[in-house]
């Protein structure tokens, strides 16, 4: 508790309270009679006799610390039982596993993945102690071949899955089939691991194409049917196009401001507030989400500044239009498969739009490819 | 006269015995953390107490503290510990 002493001497009984072992703290002197101190409950009480023939008078200013939260408690039962029990409510939620999430899944679908983890018994809102981790990574390994590694991590509230998928020729064929063309080309090289070569050096091919069958002869001479295996490098053609117009109309605040409250409460977010229009309007938000040590409490809460904009048309340079509408063109390159490393050729078209508001550019490029794609029979 | 000889005694006795004087002596000890922080231990009461002086009692005689804006964090019958901008410590 903190207590105000007023009168002379103060020194003097400062001296005889710790002779008596009661510890001082936050000793401040406001004035020169006048002190404020901070000490145990028990030791005011053994500070009274020490006052007896001074001039020094006592008051108390504030009262703080557990005996006296736990006194209010008393006093609030209900309070006292509803943090509790909110508390009870917080660790019994923490029990259970509410977030999972998935890493270094390349070609695998989340689906399927979403699906197999969910019949092996990993799902939101599961107890977290139901869940193995090598019994998941055990069975994701044997059901998806393509997974060179596994790792189920529990932390907390959350199931971290971390994959490593396998590089295309070391994938293992399940059954017999053939290598077919993924993409039309000219081949350039074969090379025949397993199987019979159905093209050779030179040859050109459509998406679909027979290029190494399953099908060959032993050492005994006797017909085989397998996984074909091979690399099938061929000059491959692909197109890639992007526009860009040669203005755009830029915002200029015009200084009037509003702002929003939000408060969200799991996937309800009730505004406060009036909303104004994206066309008119700039938003910037910052949030505020609440969490309780490791537990995640659906519950945050939102401020939205809108800033009035009035748009104005601005010319774009052709030069700088036509190096956005490449990249962009590139970009689309990119999402095919392309790696820049590879191309061998590349031609580049210029073209204005039929408007004459924009530019655009087609990047046509040759690369060296494996073509080859195993489909089992 | 007789605190003397006792003093001078105590202080033959810890020399002979390789002794640290302050066990023996009953001496105070002063910790100066920075200019921010400074600790008395072993202080025979306080004397003085403003926000720019702090004047406590030792064995060695009157333990000064002058600076700015102190304030004694925690005083025990062993120890008085004072934050605020110190200036000088003396020993009179």
């Amino acid at each position: 508790m903190t207590v105000r002493l007023r009168g002379p001497g103060l020194e003097r009984l400062l001296n005889n309270m710790v002779e008596r072992d009661i510890l001082l703290q936050g000793v401040q002197r406001l004035t020169g009679d006048v002190m404020i101190i901070r000490l145990k409950v028990k030791d005011f009480y053994r500070l009274r006799p020490l006052l007896w023939g001074t001039q020094i008078n006592v008051s108390i200013l504030d009262k703080h610390g557990a005996p006296f939260l736990f006194g209010r408690f008393r006093l609030r039962v209900f309070l006292a039982v509803g943090l509790m029990l909110s508390l009870l409510f917080v660790m019994y939620l923490s029990n259970f596993i509410w977030f999972i999430e998935v890493t270094g899944n390349q070609t695998l679908p989340i689906e399927a993945l979403k699906a197999t983890v969910e019949e092996l018994g990993l799902r939101t809102g599961v107890v977290r102690s139901t869940i193995e981790p090598s019994t998941i990574e055990g069975e994701l390994l044997k059901r998806f071949p393509i997974l060179a590694w596994a790792q189920v991590r529990i932390k907390g509230v959350k199931v971290d899955i971390f994959l490593t998928e396998r590089d295309g020729v070391e994938q293992q064929h399940a059954g017999p089939g053939h290598v077919y063309a993924a993409t039309d080309g000219v081949v350039t090289e074969i090379l025949v691991l397993r199987g019979t070569a159905q093209v050779r050096d030179g040859s050109t091919v459509r998406k679909g194409d027979l290029l190494i069958s399953g099908e060959y002869y032993d050492a005994r001479g006797q017909k085989q049917f397998g996984a074909a295996q091979g690399v099938v490098k061929a000059r491959v053609w692909y197109e890639g196009i992007g526009e860009e117009a040669l203005s755009r109309w830029d915002p200029l605040p015009t200084g009037i401001r509003h702002r929003q409250y939000a408060i969200t409460i799991g996937s309800i977010t009730i505004p406060i507030g009036p909303s104004y229009p994206r066309e008119t309007h700039l938003q910037s938000e910052k949030k505020w989400h609440l969490s309780l040590g490791r537990a995640l409490v659906p519950l945050s809460l939102g401020r939205i500044d809108y800033h009035e904009v009035e748009y104005i048309k601005a010319l774009i340079p052709r030069e700088e239009a036509e190096e956005k509408a490449y990249d962009l063109a590139w970009e689309s390159l990119l999402e095919q498969g392309v790696r820049k490393e590879q191309v061998l050729k590349e031609r580049q078209t210029v073209d204005f739009m039929a408007d004459g508001d924009g530019i655009r550019v087609e990047v046509l490029v040759e690369v060296l490819d494996d073509i080859g794609l195993f489909l089992m029979h | 006269m007789r605190p003397a000889v006792n003093q001078t005694l105590k202080r033959k006795l810890a020399h002979t015995l390789d002794l640290p004087p302050v066990i023996l002596l009953d001496q105070a000890t002063i910790h100066l953390m920075g200019d921010a922080e400074a600790k008395i231990i072993n202080h025979k009461g306080l004397v003085q107490y403003t926000g720019a002086c702090i004047k406590a009692r030792s064995t060695q005689g009157m333990i000064e503290v002058i600076g700015n804006g102190m304030e004694i964090v925690s005083f025990s019958s062993s120890e008085i510990r004072i934050a605020g901008k110190i200036r000088q410590v003396m020993l009179k």
